[in-house]
């Protein structure tokens, strides 16, 4: 075993005196990365410390790094602690726990400067002042027989080193492994103690620091794709297909847990041509329905897409974005789908592109999206990212205050009979055709993806060909007045604007707070409609600013782009801050652009 | 009274053998009594496909090769509604190959029609999937649909009819619906059906076809001798017809892994998502999230 008070060096907050600091220095926002081949348990570290922190009142926010595989090569994960609400991943990190060698390589460079970084040194040694090395696996293996207890043990040292309390720190450990049954549990107590011990013994390494305590005991820890798959719930779901697919996946099995209690059905399909597909048959049967999906099965459904369409049936696709094109990098994140979505399928038709930029707002919009779905009866697009989807949060218990369920123009019995005529696709004034599912006595419906007459007979009448053009794409005029609203952030009178969606809010956000205390105040425009184009309430935002930051995780500037086709008059004062290299933005790579004016 | 979608003529030429096929579905429908309005007509793309505009039914015309998902996802939403899908052998055994197969081991309990007449019609005669060789120089061995699902073990009720012969054609067909009514799974039917522009088969299909219930052995609820009487037949250069697979009755102490597709008999199409309905629900949902 190396012996770290020999290899620290003394830090902020604590005295050069052995073994015991004067007074530790006090974390109010921290970050922790754990790291090791998978199957080494990081996961279940940083689950630990989740729970040992949100018992303490703080916000947590978990991001993880995994490769496309179940077992084996590197993962890590990291786990940010805060006073203050966080979704985003904090730039320097305060302590690496490494279960390989590869974890400390990779966490060094975003070591923070007084960071410290604890590693199982059964197998492997590191050189450095803030390297601390227990021979977890080694000691646990010992005592309880199997090594894999290494990694409660190191929660164990970590509890010693921030100076947790030792009562909850324990029953975190009751908590989590309470349903895996008395052996477990025993075994994991005993690791526990283990790696609190020789913290414990270790000259200089106890309370290093000391956490201070939040007040958001009352929050909920979630993902995105949960919030959306709870959204649909409420929102009146009740058919959904999909089919695998990282990193969206976590969709469908929420759903198939929560669905069958409602009359809903949740079915795997052989493919995302079926999945669209029998999204588009139940919808057509009178459900409220959706699908999830990343970018490889976008490509495929985006036929079935088009067909929604034009036929006019009601569908929500969530595209939760992964690197891409073609595989790309399953597990990673990036935003580059929104050019493709745009312009989605061949032809022309209506549909709304919708992006939450919370969890909260993932449960909000997915609501939204099936009411404007069958309001419009188009197809809308739930637009996330893997960040999104997959990092876990804080957040505000989901409620159902705001929660509506708007079937448009869906007929009843006595509207039905009340009218001379039921035409599937009759011309209205706002391009929506009164509706009835099939099964209804005395009315039949035909849909079909061919141009069509109002009564749905296939037409190639180049005066019906016109109007039946103008009454779908003219919903995007119609609808425009009831699409989610940004939500602004900043000083109305900020001369910098920041623009951005789906996860970059938390970034931005804390770029916000960073470039204020520098005296750089700022204005920022969180889309949560992105297509069409929110002209009327971007245009304002751009006159008001003399420079604005769209912040987004693509090569190419994809949402700057869509805004310079819909607002020429500002093209100049459009600037990108861009990241595309599989990770979601940290404050300073967005602070460092705008106080650079680039 | 309001009035709705009436039929159009059909766009088929003269003699076409998808002729056949549509006066048994509609003898067919008649006879089990199901009431129009919730019966559902899944048309795939091809000539066949336009099937759903010229019957009195409700209508989808599918993308190319999707109609199968379409019309699974319209009874799983709604399982009082009878759904039939018809297609031809392109759309079918090509393009939506995927989803045939899929469609016998998901079990969902609706009829779906192929159209079969080897060849791809609307696009003017190129070799199908069911094409023999030669056929506009076609150099792949025809893929025999009956085959396939006879080796998929899954205890769907499948047959081929020739629209030269409707009568047995209405009998196969109301069986099917029946089955479909009962909840008893998914249906197949190829019905040989010629094109009479392109691939005029009529007198050479009956010469050649051959029910299979009129040979030594048959047993439809035994897929093993159904499979090799199928195939001695063709190896005689016949066509087998009839019913290919007839699954036992149910064992209702046992019910079969159609029933577990749906959690009820409402539906999600019919649910009612009313917020108030659903409000202690949800709210019970939603503080389980911790």
């Amino acid at each position: 075993m190396t012996t770290p008070a020999s290899k620290s060096t003394p830090h902020p907050g604590t005295t050069g005196s052995e073994g015991s600091p004067a007074r530790p220095t006090e974390l109010s926002d921290l970050a922790v990365m754990i790291g090791g081949q998978g199957g080494d348990g990081t996961l279940t570290v940083s689950d630990l410390l989740g729970r040992y922190f949100r018992k303490r009142g703080l916000y947590v926010y978990t991001s993880r790094n995994v490769l496309s595989r179940i077992r084996g090569g590197h993962a890590d994960a990291s786990i940010r602690a805060s006073r203050d609400p966080t979704a985003a991943v904090k730039s320097d990190v305060n302590l690496i726990v490494a279960f390989d060698k590869e974890a400390a390589e990779i966490g060094r460079a975003e070591l923070a400067a007084d960071g410290a970084i604890l590693y199982d040194s059964s197998s492997f040694q590191l050189e450095g002042p803030n390297a601390f090395g227990f021979p977890f696996a080694t000691l646990v293996g010992g005592a309880v027989g199997q090594p894999i207890f290494k990694n409660t043990a190191a929660y164990g040292a970590i509890s010693v080193l921030m100076g947790f309390d030792a009562v909850q720190t324990r029953q975190v450990i009751e908590e989590r492994f309470a349903r895996r049954g008395g052996e477990a549990l025993q075994k994991n107590l005993t690791a526990l103690e283990i790696g609190r011990k020789a913290a414990q013994e270790t000259a200089g390494f106890p309370d290093r620091w000391r956490v201070v305590d939040g007040d958001a005991q009352h929050q909920i820890l979630t993902i995105g794709n949960q919030a959306v798959a709870l959204g649909f719930v409420v929102g009146g779901g009740r058919f959904f297909a999909g089919y695998p697919i990282t990193p969206a996946t976590e969709v469908m099995e929420y759903l198939m847990r929560y669905l069958p209690a409602f009359h809903g059905v949740v079915r795997q399909a052989e493919d995302e041509l079926a999945a669209i597909n029998m999204i588009i048959g139940a919808s057509y049967a009178g459900a409220r329905v959706m699908t999830s999906t990343s970018g490889p099965g976008l490509s495929l459904m985006t036929e079935g897409i088009g067909h929604a369409g034009t036929a006019e049936i009601p569908i929500v696709v969530a595209d939760c974005q992964r690197v891409g094109p073609s595989t790309g990098e399953p597990t990673r994140h990036e935003q580059s789908d929104l050019a493709h979505l745009a312009h989605l399928g061949h032809g022309e038709y209506p549909r709304f592109i919708l992006a939450p930029g919370t969890v909260e707002d993932c449960f909000e919009i997915t609501v939204q999206a099936l009411n404007l779905a069958e309001r419009w009866r188009l197809p809308v697009i739930l637009l996330l990212d893997q960040a999104l989807c997959q990092n876990t949060t804080t957040a505000e218990p989901f409620h159902l205050t705001g929660v509506e369920v708007d079937r448009g123009a869906r007929l009843t019995p006595e509207q039905l009979q009340k009218l001379e005529t039921y035409a599937q696709y009759q011309f209205t004034p706002n391009g929506v055709s009164p509706n009835v599912p099939p099964g209804t006595p005395g009315v039949f419906s035909q849909v079909t993806g061919n141009e069509h007459n109002e009564m749905g007979h296939v037409s190639v009448n180049p005066v019906n060909r016109v109007k039946m053009m103008e009454k779908r794409m003219g919903k995007l005029i119609h609808a425009e007045p009831e699409l989610p609203g940004p939500h602004m952030f900043g000083s109305p009178e900020a001369k910098i604007g920041l623009i951005g969606y789906g996860s970059t809010f938390g970034p931005i956000r804390e770029a916000q707070a960073i470039l204020e205390r520098h005296g750089v105040p700022t204005r920022f425009y969180n889309a949560r409609t992105l297509f069409p184009v929110p002209v009327r309430t971007l245009e304002p935002f751009l006159a008001s600013v003399d420079v604005a930051y769209v912040v987004e995780h693509n090569y190419t500037g994809q949402f700057a782009d869509l805004i310079r086709g819909a607002l020429p008059q500002h093209y100049k004062k459009l600037r990108s801050i861009r990241k595309f290299d599989g990770a979601s933005f940290r404050a300073p790579e967005i602070v460092g652009p705008v106080r650079g004016g680039a | 009274m309001v009035t709705s979608v009436k039929p159009v003529a059909s766009t088929w030429c003269p003699g076409c053998g998808d002729f056949g096929l549509l006066a048994s579905v509609k003898k067919a429908i008649a006879e089990v009594g199901v009431p129009i309005h919730e019966v559902v007509l899944v048309g795939g793309i091809g000539c066949s496909g336009g099937i759903h505009n010229f019957i009195e039914t409700n209508g989808i015309h599918a993308l190319h090769g999707r109609l199968l998902a379409q019309a699974v996802g319209v009874k799983l939403a709604n399982p009082e509604l009878t759904v039939i899908a018809a297609g031809g052998d392109g759309d079918g055994y090509a393009i939506g190959m995927g989803h045939f197969m899929h469609a016998f081991k998901k079990n969902a309990s609706l009829l779906y029609v192929v159209m079969n007449n080897e060849t791809y019609g609307l696009t003017k005669g190129q070799a199908s999937p069911t094409s023999p060789v030669g056929f506009e120089g076609n150099i792949e061995a025809p893929f025999d649909a009956i085959l396939t699902a006879l080796s998929i073990p899954v205890p769907n009720f499948i047959a081929r009819t020739f629209s030269g012969d409707p009568k047995t054609m209405t009998q196969v067909l109301v069986e099917a619906i029946r089955f479909n009514r009962a909840n008893r799974g998914f249906a197949f039917v190829e019905d040989l059906s010629p094109c009479v522009t392109y691939n005029d088969t009529f007198k050479d299909w009956r010469a050649r076809v051959l029910d299979i219930s009129t040979l030594p052995g048959y047993n439809p609820a035994d897929r093993q001798t159904t499979f090799r009487l199928c195939v001695e037949t063709m190896q005689a250069g016949r066509i087998p017809i009839g019913v290919m697979h007839r699954p036992a009755e149910p064992n209702p102490k046992e019910p079969g892994l159609e029933l577990k597709l749906l959690p009820d008999k409402v539906g999600p199409a019919r649910a009612d998502i009313g917020l108030e309905t659903n409000r202690a629900a949800y709210e019970k949902l939603l503080r389980a999230v911790a």
